[in-house]
């Protein structure tokens, strides 16, 4: 599904370069529910940007079905994101006037593909939300504001769905709902990398990965 | 609502003081971009109308100032100048004259009142031709001792028509006939007395400070002012259409002033959208980086930015015009009191084309002011955004 060889990424900052990614080979398959761990500044938020397109590597290739997308113009990349790919933040990022309904069909306006509501309500009832379509995210808790954002991620219908220690804001009994969320997606055959700094839900993963000093330092 | 329309209002309403203050200052400039517009149509449309419903179609007066002439048409300025008597005699003489009528303005002491009274002599019979549009309250003087009354002084007086104005020294009553309804012009602050009356008042008998001529066929006006200019020394002709370029030439650099300074405000108001919109922009560059990693295009981006900036623009121009409309009275009556010669009737008529071209111009300008912070928000890198 997604392979990454060799992967090296180096930015500036300020007067110094950073090695955030010193050549990472991995390879997630389909339907994988892989946990991605490590200490903070080990590199992990890069690795999931670079897996959804959002960054470029400075070195390395990365196949996606086959295809490589090291590379590719912005236009490519900004289509890969929109047919394959969904991303979930650990600060949600909902846009607060909207409600509950146009936060999760937001990427179909960017897609240019129409809202369909029978979907959408499908997509909330998923994540548990279908009461609170016409809800805005000040009216919700974290935990639904996570679901939210999961629906989002999912309104494309991406083959991958690359989450950002979404559980991260959350206390264990959300935490709980929302790794529960994913791991069914999983099993229902989406693949899905999830960043994440609770080892009892990376445990439970399929897969962990443990990302030090920018290279894969452990796996199972 | 297309989506990216309902993000861009959701957007605005977020901070909803922030854009109502962006917004009134658009609103505001507009207003009075549209009210200055407005204004100089109705102005040269009522001139122009004022002076066709003159009949007359020229002016003799002594040699002088052309402004100062126009100003004695309009309104009666006071030129301490005569015409000699012959001049009349002239015109009576010059072939394809109509009309000729002598007017005496001047200003008398009106020694029972201890003030000076602004006196206006004319011919009575004319006065359909000098002042068309005036409505008259009782009737247009018959006698030599009879008077009409400007409102202002008639009110300020509390005079009615059959009262008594004054006593002249020689014992004669002069008795209101009739008072002219209110004008808004300096019109209402004269007294109109019979030019015979007028000339025994200021004891210049044969006197006229202009004589007001109109010609029986307009089309040889040119020929007969030729030859009244060279049979007669010391007079000026002034006709109708130059009366009416020296007005609009004393109203235009007003109003080129006035629009420099409405521009000024416009281009400030500008300003403030943009500003207003970039910082909204800064603030939300995190949910900028979220719409990249979701699927936005850099174009989605700012397509979402410029139309944030056309609605702000657009809901301010007719906001703006709105309250134009509604306030186009009062803005009608400080016109009126500043203005040296102002034509009656309305000066501001909603034009529906001058509104739609004044919202037209505050969209461009938005659109132009939206780019820079619409280029600046699709240029957001989504990973440092993100990042924080």
């Amino acid at each position: 599904m997604i392979e990454l060889r060799r992967i090296e990424k180096t930015y500036r900052r300020g007067a110094e370069d950073v090695r955030a990614l010193r050549g990472i080979d991995l390879t997630i398959d389909k339907k994988e529910l892989i946990a991605i761990t490590g200490p903070s500044g080990a590199g992990k938020t890069t690795l999931l940007h670079i897996l959804g397109c959002l960054d470029q590597p400075t070195n390395g290739e990365i196949f996606i079905d086959g295809v490589e997308v090291t590379n590719l113009p912005e236009a490519e990349l900004v289509k890969l994101r929109r047919d394959k790919i969904g991303f979930v933040f650990q600060q949600f990022y909902l846009i607060p006037g909207l409600s509950v309904f146009d936060n999760i069909a937001l990427p179909l306006l960017f897609s240019k593909k129409p809202a369909n509501p029978d979907r959408i309500a499908k997509l909330a009832d998923m994540v548990g939300l279908k009461h609170r379509l016409d809800h805005v995210p000040s009216q919700l808790s974290g935990g639904e504001m996570q679901r939210t954002a999961i629906a989002r991620g999912l309104v494309n219908a991406p083959e991958i769905l690359l989450a950002d220690e979404p559980t991260g804001n959350l206390d264990s009994e959300n935490s709980e709902m929302i790794f529960e969320i994913l791991r069914s997606l999983s099993n229902e055959g989406l693949t899905v990398a999830m960043i994440t700094h609770n080892p009892d839900l990376a445990i439970r993963a399929k897969r962990a990965v443990h990302i030090k000093d920018g290279l894969v330092h452990s796996e199972r | 609502m297309s989506g990216y329309l309902k993000l861009a209002v959701k957007n605005l309403l977020r901070h909803s003081t922030r854009s109502a203050l962006t917004m009134l200052g658009i609103a505001a400039s507009v207003g009075v971009l549209f009210s200055v517009l407005s204004f100089n149509r109705g102005f040269n449309e009522g001139l122009a109308q004022e002076l066709e419903r003159t009949g007359l179609h020229f002016m003799v007066v002594p040699s002088g100032c052309a402004h100062e002439v126009a100003s004695l048409v309009l309104h009666g300025a006071v030129i301490p100048k005569f015409l000699d008597i012959s001049v009349m005699q002239n015109l009576e003489e010059t072939s394809g004259i109509a009309m000729a009528t002598p007017i005496l303005v001047a200003q008398v002491p009106n020694p029972g009142k201890e003030r000076i009274d602004l006196i206006y002599g004319l011919d009575m019979q004319a006065i359909s031709s000098i002042k068309p549009n005036w409505q008259i309250e009782g009737n247009i003087p018959k006698e030599e001792n009879e008077i009409l009354l400007g409102h202002e002084i008639a009110e300020h007086e509390g005079l009615k028509p059959g009262d008594v104005f004054m006593e002249t020294s020689d014992g004669t009553q002069l008795i209101v006939a009739g008072i002219v309804g209110l004008t808004g012009s300096q019109d209402d602050a004269f007294v109109y007395l019979p030019i015979g009356t007028a000339q025994l008042l200021l004891d210049q008998p044969d006197a006229a400070t202009a004589i007001g001529v109109k010609v029986k066929d307009p089309e040889r006006m040119s020929e007969i002012t030729d030859t009244l200019t060279a049979a007669v020394p010391g007079i000026q002709i002034v006709t109708m259409s130059q009366v009416m370029n020296s007005i609009s030439n004393l109203a235009a650099s007003a109003r080129a002033l006035s629009l420099a300074i409405v521009l000024i405000a416009v281009l400030i108001s500008a300003v403030g959208v943009m500003n207003s919109i970039l910082m909204s922009v800064f603030e939300r560059s995190q949910e900028i980086g979220m719409m990249r990693a979701v699927g936005a295009s850099r174009r989605d981006i700012f397509r979402i930015i410029l139309e944030e900036t056309t609605i702000l623009s657009l809901a301010g121009g007719l906001f703006g015009i709105f309250i134009a409309t509604l306030a186009s009275k009062l803005i009608e009556a400080f016109v009126r009191a500043v203005m040296p010669f102002v034509p009656s009737g309305s000066l501001i008529s909603f034009d529906p084309l001058l509104a739609i071209g004044s919202i037209f111009f505050i969209m461009a300008i938005g659109l132009c002011v939206g780019l820079y912070p619409a280029c600046k928000a699709s240029k957001i890198n989504p990973v440092e955004a993100i990042k924080g």
